[in-house]
């Protein structure tokens, strides 16, 4: 009798173990495709790893997963770097380099996020130059730590995101049209055809799920591209804000 | 079109006539601009000030939050001034997060009770008053629930107006409750703090009376709009003493011999007095009736 709820017990933590598992590589897989996204170099092997290569490589000695094993970088690949490429203007006929660097992903364990886990992420990515930081929680970080990201934003960008919020890539749903971040050329152009003031273009702000993943930035423009079965693909365009 | 005709007397402004409209639309422009700057440098204080707070104290034995060192209490009370009461509530989260207690003048660590169970009965052994059904939640911010009074003595303190809003002379002062152990003279603090809202010369003073009186009150309004330039009013007769003899002080006979030069000195600040009346809903446990940390 007792043998059997020994063995019951047993189970039901390996099944807890292996949801866990599943539900990280999820996340992973999903912010590594997400960093793919935004123009960064990764390999195919590095995005579109197996479970069981994941469970692999990130589990702890006593078999769950280790999230301080859980992080990466990755550089701007050339179009990355095109595509925040400053113009020159009359007033700059030298444009400022653009601004792409690395990126750091980390996920943090830990019941609690506060103002110290955040000033040691923000340290960590300065010191190592890291242009920008994605750090993925399991919890809500407080608002006294979402404060230190703005007041950091000339030395780093940090990003955050939940676990819970990765475990599906919300760019392959269908009902989501595909959105293209515009370079700064094409954005300029754009508006030079259609004599508009990027004011007058429709918006889509800065917190919404899909400016996130593609870790918008304000003024940016992106390009929708929907399928219709009428009209076949027609584009439209939003200003970031 | 001729302008509508002011109520004030030309004389008394003369520069904003002269001004241009758009020399005038800089100005209030700017005027928004540094307003918005300073509630952002104030919220950055605010929170550097978090940051700081959750490594206190920084003295160590024989100091404890019964008797912090001067020094340290000294400093609390300074970066805890801006805060809101809400800024109070973030502070503690932050330093529950250290596991430290809530309180920051404690050295100790917050308790954590690892036992299941969402509430906990306190009070079992002695009065029936005494006895409560608490969050344990609530009871593990602290160390000890002395140290839920005393955060909670500086909590009722702190002023629900944003300190870019507050008025310029609202002379926040900080008290603790174990204010009487720290070993220092209070009255040298707070002779400090009197000479500090002196302002050096009276036009800026009667300016920024004004200022408050239009609305202008924060701290940002330091360089308002309003720009006041006081006049001393001619008096032609020669001047006459007070007397009685007009008045009816038949209602003001019972307090008559506490005034001096028609004042009447009331002891303890409104603040004060507000503090103590606020006070009176915590009981002997710590526990405030009245407040949203849900304590009761
Ligand atoms: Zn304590």
């Amino acid at each position: 009798m007792s043998m059997a709820t020994e063995e019951e017990r047993a189970t039901k933590a390996r099944e807890a173990g292996d949801r866990e598992a599943a539900r990280l590589w999820r996340a992973w897989r999903t912010v590594h495709e997400m960093v793919q996204d935004r123009g960064y170099q990764l390999s195919e092997e590095e995005v579109k790893i197996s479970l069981k290569d994941f469970r692999y490589q990130y589990s702890g000695p006593d078999g769950s997963i280790d999230r301080n094993k859980m992080k990466f970088s990755a550089d701007p690949s050339e179009i990355m770097v095109k595509r925040y490429t400053n113009l020159p203007t009359t007033a700059q006929p030298v444009p400022p380099p653009p601004d792409v660097g690395r990126i750091w992903v980390e996920f943090l364990p830990g019941d609690n996020v506060g103002i110290k886990q955040m000033r040691n992420f923000a340290q960590f990515l300065s010191q190592n130059s890291h242009h920008t930081g994605i750090l993925i929680t399991n919890v809500s970080i407080t608002p006294a730590a979402m404060k230190i990201i703005p007041a950091v934003a000339n030395e780093t960008r940090i990003e955050c995101f939940m676990e819970q919020d990765l475990l599906v890539n919300i760019t392959h749903h269908e009902l989501v049209p595909k959105h293209v971040l515009l370079s700064k050329e094409e954005r300029g152009k754009l508006l030079e055809r259609y004599r508009l003031k990027d004011t007058q273009l429709p918006r889509i702000q800065l917190s919404d799920p899909i400016a996130r993943y593609l870790g918008l930035r304000r003024g940016q423009v992106v390009k929708i591209i929907r399928k219709s079965e009428t009209a076949g693909r027609y584009a439209s365009y939003r200003l970031c804000v | 079109m001729a302008a509508p005709k002011s109520i004030l007397k030309k004389t008394s402004y003369p520069a904003t006539t002269s001004r241009s409209k758009d020399e005038r639309d800089r100005e209030v422009a700017l005027y928004h601009a540094n307003l918005l700057q300073e509630r952002k440098d104030i919220e950055l204080k605010i929170l550097l000030n978090t940051e700081t707070l959750i490594d206190y104290p920084l003295a160590s034995k024989p100091y404890d939050a019964s008797n912090p060192s001067p020094v340290d209490a000294r400093s609390f009370k300074k970066l805890v001034q801006p805060f809101q009461p809400s800024d109070y509530d973030s502070l503690i989260v932050e330093r529950n997060i250290n596991e430290h207690c809530g309180y920051s003048l404690c050295p100790n660590d917050r308790v954590k009770d690892g036992a299941a169970g969402k509430y906990r009965l306190i009070g079992k052994t002695g009065k029936a008053k005494n006895f409560k059904v608490v969050e344990k939640g609530e009871l593990e911010k602290w160390c000890s629930s002395a140290c839920a009074k005393r955060a909670l003595y500086v909590r009722v303190q702190l002023s629900q107006v944003p300190a870019w809003e507050r008025d310029i002379t609202y002379g926040m002062e900080i008290d603790l409750l174990d204010e009487s152990k720290s070993g220092e003279d209070p009255t040298v603090e707070r002779h400090e703090k009197m000479d500090s809202f002196t302002p050096d010369d009276p036009g800026k003073k009667n300016a920024t009376d004004l200022a408050l009186e239009r609305g202008d009150k924060g701290v940002g309004a330091k360089k308002g709009l309003v720009d006041v330039d006081i006049k001393e009013k001619d008096v032609q007769r020669p001047a006459q003493a007070p007397s009685f003899e007009t008045e009816d002080i038949s209602e003001r006979l019972e307090s008559l011999h506490l005034q001096l030069e028609g004042h009447t000195t009331v002891f303890g600040s409104k603040r004060q007095r507000r503090h103590h009346e606020e006070l009176e809903g915590i009981d002997e446990d710590g526990y405030c009736s009245d407040t949203d940390w849900k304590l009761d």
